[in-house]
């Protein structure tokens, strides 16, 4: 059965199966989701208006048997917190029942009555409409538990508080295997734009369903074979390598050290307690305290890379899944705290009320920066989340992100490009991935640029790392090979062992040739990532978004980062030539 | 020659020859003008279980390089050492302050793997 797109419209409530347009038809995931964005959105409405629309697509291998660690969902629209064209993906169980339901993509549009609000259940029978009012003003903990009981063993999609408040950092959840809320499609807001549509949790129910349609099984099969052994070989992604034992956060104590963890709002590079949150503490805190937490969780049925966690409570007890490294920095160095209690609890604030951690912590580090607490104040920080759970308008401010927190407790060191918080790497110290927060259509961004080889990125792999030269178009190969791999449903940790072997490389490459039925190369790979990017490109554009906007802050040109004491300092011209390309052809 | 004190810490399974588990800290006492190579061997690390090292945070090692032997120590210097296991994607490393000998070393090898 070919896929279908599942198009929702939330002013009539109606249901409507289509075919997939020529246009789209070759997309998966984020191809789909900015390609439907590109032409369905116009690109100057208001993120939380009617215009506006939310499409959510599996990735191309989705959902299909035993392709490994590839049960990524992508969420895109345009974004509240940036204004920008957004994609944001996760793992969790949605992807993998999206796609066996053969569906290639479900758009949700329209605008309810006011205060009507719903949640849906989609079948292989169609979409039920149902009344949410039982489940507003709940997080998504409560949510979760709630629809199993009466739709056991689906995936549950949904907002939690901040989306209801049509918060500019509100996020998607996603539920993960054991039905908790950890999965985030987080960064960029779109939480809101689900609330703008009314709708509180979508249920996915697969059963019966008719499966991903493989065009070419042996190809298929012999590529998701090469890359699940590249995933098992290579040093970072195989059992008990570092990601399987010490989950993302094996990065804290390494950034530290290099002098580039970002810590007290950007004002400094190393962190003192940086190994107390770190992924070493983690496993240390797991085997002490013996109960249900673990390292080594997989977010998904599937994934063989498992680089998620479950934190435990002093007493053992499952608190919170996942607390990555992202979360660590945001929540902890970037706020000043050390204590790894205290950041899993806000984490598991975030993951109930609807928040990306990102921003959250970076908001809070703006906060403390302009005198509402001491940085360092760990029980402070845990309160501010009461602010937004009570709808006030402290909790509404810090909710709205960064840049809106700095105007409104007058900070002027502002961590964001396109009104988007930076993640966890300062681009004083590691200057590559600078260029990349400069110039993604998605605004700071460290997933947007993920390292392929050099000989498909068609640059030399021996470039000097402390030269800007060549680094404009590394960033745009990166981009390019990351958009891709956004489309393939693939975590995009596979990008880890493909970049070290060939063969890995090409089995990603087959198995969605396989699943498609497309004629596909390395090249191809990236010339399928740039046609992505161009239209995210052009999207902002249409939003009024120009070259000037491709700029990391202006502090980090004249404030220098301790220990290095360096300044951002590449040239504006050399970030232009990062997208010099679109309008050529 | 009079002695020198160094702070190190070690993280992954090599914490344990400083008496930690996943991560450790320690001063540790070295001869005037020893260099990295003379604190690994003290502390009996052996070249297939190091990973990345960093002096006063630059890159100076990475996994299954050896070009931070030669570094020389002076009092007070920090060094960090992260086991075999560790990993450090390309994408989150390009553009690091790096030592003259690992810079040559990379540029010898190409620096872009996520194997180091």
């Amino acid at each position: 059965m070919a896929r279908k797109l599942l198009r929702i419209n939330m002013s009539d409530l109606k249901a409507t199966y289509e075919d997939i347009p020529k246009k789209w038809a070759k997309w998966g995931g984020r191809g789909m989701t900015s390609a439907i964005v590109f032409d369905e959105v116009d690109p100057a409405c208001h993120p939380l208006g009617p215009h506006n629309k939310v499409v959510i697509a599996p990735g191309w291998v989705t959902g299909t048997p035993a392709a490994p660690s590839s049960g990524r969902s992508s969420f895109g629209g345009k974004s509240p917190l940036t204004g920008t064209i957004k994609e944001s993906n996760a793992g969790g169980l949605s992807g993998q029942k999206i796609a066996k339901l053969g569906l290639a993509a479900i758009i949700l549009e329209g605008t309810p009555a006011k205060d009507q609000w719903h949640y849906l259940v989609i079948t292989k029978d169609g979409v039920e409409f149902k009344d949410a009012s039982d489940l507003m003003g709940k997080g998504m903990y409560e949510i979760d538990e709630i629809l199993w009981k009466d739709h056991p063993k689906t995936a549950v999609i949904g907002i939690g508080q901040a989306g209801e408040m049509k918060l500019s950092n509100a996020g998607i959840s996603i539920n993960d295997p054991e039905n908790k809320p950890g999965r985030y499609a987080g960064r960029g807001g779109l939480g809101a734009v689900i609330g703008a549509r009314g709708i509180k949790a979508i249920v996915i129910d697969d059963s019966g369903g008719p499966g991903v349609e493989i065009a070419n099984k042996g190809l298929f099969e012999k590529g998701r074979k090469n890359l699940t052994e590249a995933i098992q070989e290579h040093a970072l992604t195989k059992k008990d390598g570092g990601l399987n034992a010490y989950g993302t956060d094996v990065l804290m104590n390494i950034i530290n050290e290099a002098g580039g963890l970002p810590t007290r709002n950007f004002s400094a590079g190393q962190f003192e307690g940086a190994a107390k949150i770190s992924g070493e503490a983690i496993a240390e805190v797991v085997e002490k305290r013996d109960g249900e937490g673990m390292t080594g969780h997989g977010c998904h049925p599937g994934c063989i890379i498992q680089c998620s966690n479950i934190y435990p409570d002093e007493s053992g007890k499952a608190l919170v899944s996942c607390l990555e490294y992202e979360t660590a920095f945001s929540l902890g160095s970037n706020c000043g705290i050390d204590d790894l209690d205290t950041i899993a609890r806000m984490t598991r604030e975030c993951n109930d009320l609807g928040l990306d951690t990102i921003e959250a912590g970076n908001s809070i580090a703006i906060a403390m920066e302009g005198g509402l607490l001491e940085f360092g104040d760990a029980e402070g920080a845990l309160k501010l989340f009461d602010e937004i759970r009570n709808k006030t308008p402290l909790g509404r401010i810090l909710g709205q992100g960064v840049e809106a927190t700095a105007k409104a407790f007058g900070v002027h060191r502002v961590p964001t490009v396109k009104g988007q918080s930076m993640p966890a790497y300062e681009p004083r110290a590691i200057k590559g991935i600078g260029v990349t927060y400069a110039t993604s259509p998605m605004g700071a961004d460290h997933t947007s640029g993920y390292t392929i080889a050099p000989e498909i990125a068609g640059v030399s792999g021996k470039l000097d790392p402390l030269t800007d030269e060549g680094k404009a178009d590394l960033s745009l190969a990166f981009q390019a090979s990351t958009a891709f791999i956004d489309s393939s449903g693939y975590c995009l940790f596979v990008a880890f062992p493909i970049l070290d072997i060939q063969t890995g490389f090409e089995g990603m490459v087959d198995s969605v040739a396989g699943v498609m039925g497309m004629d596909l190369t390395g090249d191809d790979a990236i010339a399928l990532g740039k046609e992505i990017l161009k239209m995210e490109r052009l999207f902002n554009e249409r939003a009024g978004f120009t070259k000037e906007d491709d700029r990391l802050p202006e502090f980090m040109r004249y404030e220098k980062l301790p220990p290095h004491d360096v300044v951002w300092s590449m040239a504006d011209e050399e970030l232009d030539k990062v997208y010099a390309w679109v309008h050529e052809d | 020659m009079p002695s020198i004190t160094v702070n190190v810490s070690l993280y992954g399974a090599i914490a344990k020859y400083a008496g930690g588990h996943h991560v450790a800290q320690a001063e540790i006492v070295l001869d005037g003008n020893s260099n990295i190579g003379d604190l690994l061997d003290k502390l009996t690390i052996s070249a297939e279980e190091k990973g990345y090292i960093f002096k006063n945070a630059v890159l100076c090692d990475v996994p299954g390089f050896d070009a931070a032997r030669d570094e020389l120590l002076c009092e007070g210097d920090h060094v960090g050492i992260f086991s075999i296991q560790h990993m450090w994607p390309y994408q989150y490393r390009d553009g690091v302050r790096m030592s003259e000998a690992l810079t040559r070393a990379l540029n010898e090898k190409g620096a872009m793997h996520n194997t180091y």
